[in-house]
């Protein structure tokens, strides 16, 4: 077995870097480039000089804390999905300009302002990102926050497994972002399209950049995955039995199983077409023996499950703000739990539907046609259930609110578009059509929607303070618009025959519609500067907005009953389980204010240097391999290998603060949140690093 | 506090370490993969019998390590092990179960060089 | 009920067994190791085919199932000292923990010989993992087990280093009960690979 010989310049210490392919002649990319250099020139700046980084790196980088773990998860993915965004802006710009042939061309293009290879390279990073880099670290991410509170639990099962997941997915994000500016991105899909991302038709780094951001970060979600099953299974509070469990808890367990389950396939899927492009094996190869459907067959085994992974949670958020703003119980807590499972179940027999078209055998896509459509019965029961929790209820249309109704309204219309895709001959003659693209849009907007929605409901649970409702309500108009308009406009452009990933569009009648999509994209423009404007002023106006541990005076789930903002250690003294919806029990109860009479000493994880270390190591792994610069690749991989077994060697990992202490900032009240000037105790007296 | 908080010696998992269970866990998967050799180099039987044979004497030594090498039972020590392994194991089914009956199908389908050569049958 | 006060915190700390949670999450882990190999066997599956061969080496050109055998009963026996190991675990003594992982060491190092003899005779042959997409797969999913091997070896011998240096500490145990589970994990893999590779092959 040996190395594939390639074309092109290979020199051992850069592999195949050159300067040429950091210097590029295309003003957009330049434009990004510059703009990028800009804001990280002035965030380092500004952290020079506000003398942030000892508190950064002591407070943030190192720790083990599975809420400040949580919350980086999501500035990750929120990052990444403003990324994402533009990419989207891009595509949409691109698709108005662009259509006709007497449509004009500008910057090397012949139609619209970016050149097909360009324009492929863009909605490629766009469903990379969005799904695996801003979607499922952010859930992730919400997940780890919320979790371990609502199982009355001190932390993650694992909390230094915790933190090297978070980083190898840092490291997938940063070598997506990387592939912006040197060299360039997949051009193949998100999914990877077969053959065209074998050797012979993609010859660059492009794929290689998709292929280990992806593979990389799968492992930190993995390894995610395995934590958050332990904790849920191992980590309950007394009390806390499986039937009083809180919905989106259970959510995060059925997702996890799926994720757990689900992220090695595509692993394979991923490392068969890697062994293709560097051994020179012929898994993939349309000749030699290859079998390209089996990429396909492979990557869907995942995909599809992957599916479900983002939209359980996204199930769960939804069934945490819809009972805390009508003031009632969520109906049918039972058959909620049986619909999550059965979904998570279903989920593995109905990735064939990705490929009804392929042409297996009538009794293949029956059957997974029949599978495919099973599914919308416990999602029913799902929506059933939520509306019966409205009726009758006393609603409050706070924002969060707003965002889990606007989800439900979303999850209608993805729903039965699905159910229309998953009949084969309806999907002979609409797939490859934007109309599964408005489709799947649907589903993924439902998990963003249920995202921001559950931003803004348990912020004030992480901080202490709400978010400022005035210009939440606004990023909440101007989203549901701008779905409304790009998405109604693009089902009726899959009807009239617009089929997907066009960098030119033939057709002048479509003209109208693709104005309308670029309108909606606008109206996306707005909710974003809503959105930071909403964060901006919410922080400014902190003061106002403080919050008491229940954060909106209706909250159900036991995360209710832990101080807002969430001390370090979460729980003063283990709480005690009595009822489901431990906190509107305690509140029915008159029993809210009631605090733990005594302390105990409480062992917190040290921080840690070695997961970002990690996280650093697998960048530069993940690099190496891409630009085939085997020293770098071979040192990294060793050095992870060595920081893990040195660690391994630790004594001493956990600290302990005694009764005394939790007393006192019990008292005080001035047990410190996640975000504070005072450094916390674990971290003051974490000397040995590693 | 349990007694194997102090001392890890004496956690259910390290005091579970039996020789008798694992002695015959060793004999009980070799024999039956000494069976299987015995049968394929025999080749006493056609194709499909040969290969639900050894398909069960496969599963017959994964069951021998369950029960005798990993001991996986119903015990408050080892209920959650069993618990995903039986939700886990329909995956392997139905990933390699539903592939296999996909690409059955698609194979006579899609590819007329695979039909020339089931037709001949000559090459190797 | 009549008066009691429900009891909302617990003076006590918590009582998690770490033990057992990190065997658990191991385990957990091992599920989704399962099925990466159940996505190659997948695999397998669909390249075991004569179109697939590509007029290269067949199924029944690579499998030799005796000498198969032999690393099958290497890896068992070397499964079997490791166990051993743990029963010496039990009575608390370090040297038959050493001696018992030390002979799994060299059992596993006996299979991984094997295996690459095996490789090394094939490719000789001209038979190479470029041949053919049958062959690619062939190669690959018995390498992947016999990376799990080197991995296990290695992480054998940091356990050795930390028997020896710590002795019998919490985390230690942990990790020797997690190895364990992770060592008897490629026994049963290898089970797998040898009768529907090695077996099925030879037909």
């Amino acid at each position: 077995m040996s190395l594939v010989h390639l074309q092109g310049s290979w020199t051992p210490w850069l592999g195949r870097l050159t300067l040429s392919v950091i210097l590029y002649h295309n003003g957009i990319v330049d434009g990004a480039f510059v703009f990028a250099a800009v804001t990280g020139i002035v965030i380092l700046g500004v952290i020079t000089y506000y003398r942030k980084w000892g508190y950064l790196i002591r407070e943030w980088i190192t720790s083990l804390d599975h809420k400040k773990i949580g919350v980086m998860y999501i500035l990750i993915g929120l990052v990444m999905m403003f990324r994402g965004f533009i990419d989207a802006l891009m595509i949409r710009t691109q698709q108005m300009m662009a259509d006709g042939p007497d449509s004009p061309g500008h910057l090397q293009a012949l139609h619209g302002y970016l050149p097909p290879y360009h324009f492929d390279q863009i909605y490629s990073s766009h469903g990379t990102i969005m799904i695996l880099f801003a979607v499922t670290p952010i859930l992730v991410g919400l997940m780890n926050l919320i979790v371990p509170l609502q199982i009355g639990a001190r932390d993650m099962a694992f909390p230094y497994l915790n933190a090297v997941s978070l980083w190898l997915t840092a490291a997938g994000a940063g070598l997506v972002m990387a592939s912006l500016f040197i060299g360039d991105f997949s051009h193949a899909g998100w999914i990877g399209l077969i053959p065209l991302t074998e050797l012979p038709y993609s010859p660059g780094v492009g794929v290689d950049y998709w292929m280990w951001a992806i593979q990389i970060g799968s492992v930190g979600t993995t390894l995610g995955t395995v934590n958050l099953i332990a904790t849920i299974v191992k980590m309950r509070a007394p009390g806390m039995t499986w039937f009083r469990m809180p919905i989106f808890t259970w959510t995060a367990l059925s997702t996890n199983i799926i994720g757990l389950t689900a992220f090695p396939v595509l692993g394979v899927a991923l490392a068969l077409l890697g062994c293709d492009r560097y051994l020179g094996t012929h898994f993939y190869t349309a000749g030699l023996g290859g079998n390209l459907m089996l990429f396909t067959d492979l990557f869907w085994i995942w995909g599809h499950p992957e599916v479900y992974f983002l939209v359980l949670p996204a199930f769960g958020i939804i069934s945490e703000i819809i009972p805390t703003f009508s003031e009632r119980p969520l109906f049918g807590y039972i058959t909620m739990v049986a619909a999550t499972f059965a979904i998570a179940g279903i989920s593995w027999s109905v990735w064939l539907h990705h490929f009804f078209t392929m042409g297996a055998g009538p009794d293949v896509n029956g059957f997974f046609s029949v599978a495919t459509m099973l599914v919308g019965i416990p999602t029913g029961v799902k929506v059933f259930n939520w509306a019966f929790t409205l009726y009758r209820g006393r609603l409050r249309f706070d924002t969060p609110m707003l965002w889990a109704v606007g989800a439900v309204f979303l999850l209608l219309v993805g729903g039965l578009t699905g159910m229309m895709l998953a009949i084969p001959p309806i999907n002979y003659t609409i797939h490859n059509s934007v109309f599964v693209v408005a489709h799947f849009h649907c589903m993924v907007l439902v998990v963003a929607f249920s995202i921001f929605g559950a931003i803004a409901y348990w912020f004030p649970k992480v901080f202490g303070f709400r978010l400022d409702e005035h210009n939440g309500k606004r990023v909440f108009a101007c989203f549901s618009l701008g779905t409304f308009l790009v998405f109604a406009a693009m089902f009726a452009l899959g009807f009239m025959g617009m089929t997907r990933r066009l960098d030119y569009l033939a057709d002048p009648h479509w003209k109208p519609l693709l104005i309308v999509e670029e309108i909606g994209v606008f109206f996306y423009c707005v909710a974003c500067y809503y959105f930071f404007r909403m964060l901006h002023v919410s922080i400014r106006d902190r003061a106002k907005n403080r919050v008491g541990a229940d954060a909106w005076g209706t909250g159900r789930s036991p995360e209710w009953i832990a101080r807002s903002p969430v001390p370090f250690y979460n729980f003063a003294a283990t709480p005690h389980f009595n009822a489901l919806d431990e906190a509107a029990w305690r509140r029915g109860q008159g029993l809210s204010d009631v605090a733990p009479r005594d302390y105990e000493p409480i062992a917190t994880p040290k921080n840690t240097i070695a997961p970002p270390l990690i996280g650093a190591l697998a960048f530069g792994f993940g690099f190496g391999m891409v630009w085939r610069i085997w020293w770098m690749a071979g040192l990294s991989l060793i050095a992870i290998i060595g920081v893990v077994i040195l660690r391994s060697f630790a004594t001493e990992t956990e600290h302990v603060i005694s009764a005394e202490q939790i007393r006192s900032m019990e008292t005080t009240g001035s047990s410190v949140g996640i975000v504070t000037d005072h450094i916390s105790p674990p971290v003051a007296e974490a000397e040995a690093f590693l | 506090m349990p007694a194997h908080s102090t001392d890890p010696l004496l956690h259910p998992e390290v005091r579970q370490a039996s020789i008798l269970a694992y002695g015959a866990g060793f004999v009980a998967s070799t024999v039956f993969m000494a069976i299987a050799l015995v049968i394929t180099l025999g080749r006493v039987l056609p194709y499909l019998g040969l290969l639900a044979a050894i398909s069960a004497l496969a599963m017959l030594a994964l069951l021998a390590q369950v029960v005798l090498l990993f001991r996986l039972d119903l015990s408050e020590t080892q209920l959650w092990k069993t618990v995903s392994l039986a939700l886990v194991i329909p995956l392997f089914v139905l990933s390699i179960g539903l592939t296999g009956w996909m690409f059955h199908t698609l194979y006579p389908r899609t590819m007329l060089h695979f039909m020339a050569v089931q037709g001949s049958g000559s090459m190797m | 009920m009549s008066g009691a006060q429900p009891v909302l915190w617990l003076p006590g700390g918590e009582e998690h067994d770490p033990i057992a949670n990190k065997t658990f999450g191991f385990w957990l882990y091992m599920m989704s190791d399962a099925l990466i190999f159940a996505a190659l066997f997948a695999a397998y599956g669909v390249l075991d085919h004569r179109f697939n061969a590509a007029g290269g080496a067949t199924a029944r050109q690579v499998a030799h199932p005796v000498d198969a055998f032999w690393q099958t009963l290497a890896v068992f026996a070397s499964v079997l000292a490791y166990s051993l190991a743990m029963v010496k675990l039990k009575a608390g003594s370090r040297l038959g923990v050493l001696l018992g992982l030390g002979a799994a060491a060299l059992l596993g190092l006996v299979f991984i010989g094997l295996e690459i003899a095996d490789f090394a005779s094939l490719i000789g042959q001209g038979i190479t993992p470029e041949r053919s997409g049958f062959l690619s797969m062939f190669f690959v999913l018995v390498a992947v087990h016999g990376l799990h091997m080197l991995f296990g070896l290695l992480w054998i011998a940091v356990m050795m280093a930390q028997v020896a240096l710590k002795g019998f500490t919490t985390e230690v145990v942990t990790r020797l009960l997690t190895l364990r589970l992770f060592w008897t994990f490629q026994a049963s893999i290898w089970v797998c690979v040898f009768v529907f590779v090695y077996l099925r092959g030879a037909f």
